[in-house]
């Protein structure tokens, strides 16, 4: 078990694969300030070990935290059949794109599909607004 | 009664088909296009909007603030034009040598390197036609047509009866998904689903070529080499075969060598086309008009009748090295798009933002110009995912002004 099982607050170190979804592209486009877009963007899907490692549940808003950003979104179950215990998924959006490096080697090209971060529960935080 | 058809520039597919009904020159019923289409024909607004500043202003204003925002800069940059049309996309590139700027759109952070490889004929490719009329073989690979491109399994790549496909998916095609997470596509593709882990997709590449010649296909993740040497047997009796290649894949590769070997080893046993899953309406058109122009697809900055071009030219690393000064954004939203630890830099200098849309970049602009939607409010023309030309006709009236209009009058202002 990983040690961040025995903090106060459990913490988690997941890898975030971002992809697309066609219900969020479509609520982009008819308000990307709004509610909908909001709901279907700030939102992480585990592994359903994952949440209960995290003493979470499906709903709540859990941190996710590196050295590049910190923001509060919704939890998910992933509903995959196979389990990716330590894999994340969240559809990309200005709050994925809140958490990818600035590392490109040069290439120009940042890691928009490999992003690592720690989550712990946002025991009620609200999500992160994307304005600046 | 002869129909009135419309072109969809909701995607890359550039849907021909598309029916909608308007009323006082809004649309408030669309047929036969998907989600996404159906939400983009309806987008048009009823006001135009000119800012400066934040606050309202006439176009005159606007224009004339843009022009003196870039005649200032001394390393302007023009970046998006992926949803533009041509038209407006070579009025861009006559700005950006007009001024000096340097030039990059999403694809420089996408796929931009296969396309660069397509139209400088390194790879084979085909048209949606051809896949539609001929194709037996189709590999999904890093990409979810579904959720990205939503009719293309039903208008081009599985669903239809083909000319040479009568018989259609249920006989005569084979639907194959190559990804780290089991996408709405891969659920279609059922059996044919083969799930690697993330950065997999190399070694997946090699351990494919060596079951195509009949050795045993390894991978460090222990991926069931009898699966790879089914999958090889079914590539190598493909008659028509084509790879659809999303940016899961390009996203996990150093380089594009692994994908140049695996076509070379499947076109020594099979007949394999590749195509790659471009976003934006136009964003094809974007890298032929300015591989035209300069020989390269992104990534340049005019200077004085000379083209320079490489990553350092990108909007990545123009933004993080901090080397662009004033930037015109056009139809895009790198504020949302791109790494908010990237794109924080463009927050230093002045932004000039051209989009139909409300965006985050158009709020944190110094000047927003609200411009039509082209395919929806305004004329013009695009290139398909595939390289076919398609034209298009405003499906309705509207008093914003197309962005090429826009892009014209800030050229003459200068």
């Amino acid at each position: 078990m990983d040690f961040g099982s025995f903090l106060a607050t459990p913490e988690i170190k997941v890898k975030v694969i971002t992809y697309r979804d066609i219900f969020q592209d479509k609520a982009m486009i008819e308000n990307r300030f709004g509610e909908e877009y909001r709901n279907l963007s700030a939102v992480i899907k585990l592994d359903p070990v994952d949440l209960k490692q995290l003493n979470v549940k499906k709903g709540d808003t859990v941190i996710l935290k590196n050295s590049f950003g910190r923001i509060v979104v919704k939890v998910d179950e992933s509903g995959y059949e196979t389990p990716h215990r330590g894999v994340a998924y969240m559809p990309k959006s200005p709050w994925s794109n809140m958490l990818v490096s600035d590392e490109t080697g040069g290439t120009g090209i940042p890691k928009f599909k490999d992003i690592s971060v720690t989550i712990t529960s946002a025991k009620g935080e609200k999500i992160t607004e994307i304005e600046f | 009664m002869e129909k009135n058809y419309h072109v969809c520039t909701g995607c890359s597919l550039l849907c021909d088909d598309i029916e909608v009904e308007a009323e006082k020159n809004k649309i408030n019923k669309v047929h036969t296009a998907c989600r996404i289409g159906v939400a983009h024909m309806k987008a048009g607004k009823e006001e135009a909007i000119f800012r400066v500043d934040n606050k309202p202003v006439d176009e005159a204003t606007a224009i004339s603030e843009a022009a003196a925002i870039l005649k200032n800069a001394k390393n302007p940059m023009i970046f998006g034009l992926g949803a533009s049309t041509n038209e407006a996309q070579k009025t861009a590139i006559e700005l950006a040598k007009k001024i000096n700027a340097t030039l990059d759109d999403t694809s420089s952070f996408c796929l931009g390197s296969l396309v660069e490889a397509l139209i400088s004929e390194k790879i084979k490719t085909c048209t949606l036609d051809d896949v539609r009329n001929k194709a037996d073989v189709i590999i999904f690979w890093g990409t979810d047509p579904s959720d990205s491109h939503p009719r293309h399994l039903s208008k081009y790549s599985y669903f239809p009866r083909g000319s040479e496909k009568q018989r259609g998916w249920e006989e005569e095609r084979t639907a194959i998904a190559i990804d780290v997470r089991k996408s709405h596509t891969a659920k279609i593709c059922g059996n044919y689903f083969f799930q690697i882990p993330p950065k997999g997709d190399a070694e997946f590449t090699d351990a494919l070529i060596a079951g195509l010649s009949g050795k045993l296909p390894k991978t460090s993740y222990n991926y069931p080499p009898k699966k790879i040497l089914e999958l090889a047997n079914i590539l190598k009796g493909a008659k028509f075969g084509v790879i659809f290649v999303g940016r899961g894949l390009i996203y996990s590769l150093e380089n594009l060598e692994p994908l140049f070997r695996l076509m070379k080893a499947l076109n020594e046993k099979a007949n394999f086309h590749l195509m790659p899953m471009v976003g934006n309406y136009n964003t094809m058109g974007f890298n032929e008009n300015l591989f035209a122009e300069t020989g390269y697809v992104n990534s340049v900055k005019f200077e004085n009748g000379t083209v320079l071009h490489g990553p350092d030219y990108s909007i990545v690393e123009a933004l993080k090295e901090r080397t662009v000064d004033a930037a015109l954004i056009v139809g895009s939203d790198p504020f949302s798009i791109l790494p908010r630890s990237i794109v924080k830099n463009l927050l230093e200098i002045p932004v000039i933002s051209i989009d139909p849309y409300e965006t985050l970049t158009s709020r944190n602009s110094k000047v927003y110009i609200n411009t039509a939607i082209s395919g929806v409010e305004a004329g013009g023309s695009a290139t398909r995912m595939d390289g076919k030309k398609v034209s298009f006709e405003p499906a309705i009236e509207t008093n914003h002004p197309s962005d090429e209009t826009i892009l014209k009058k800030i050229m003459e202002a200068l």
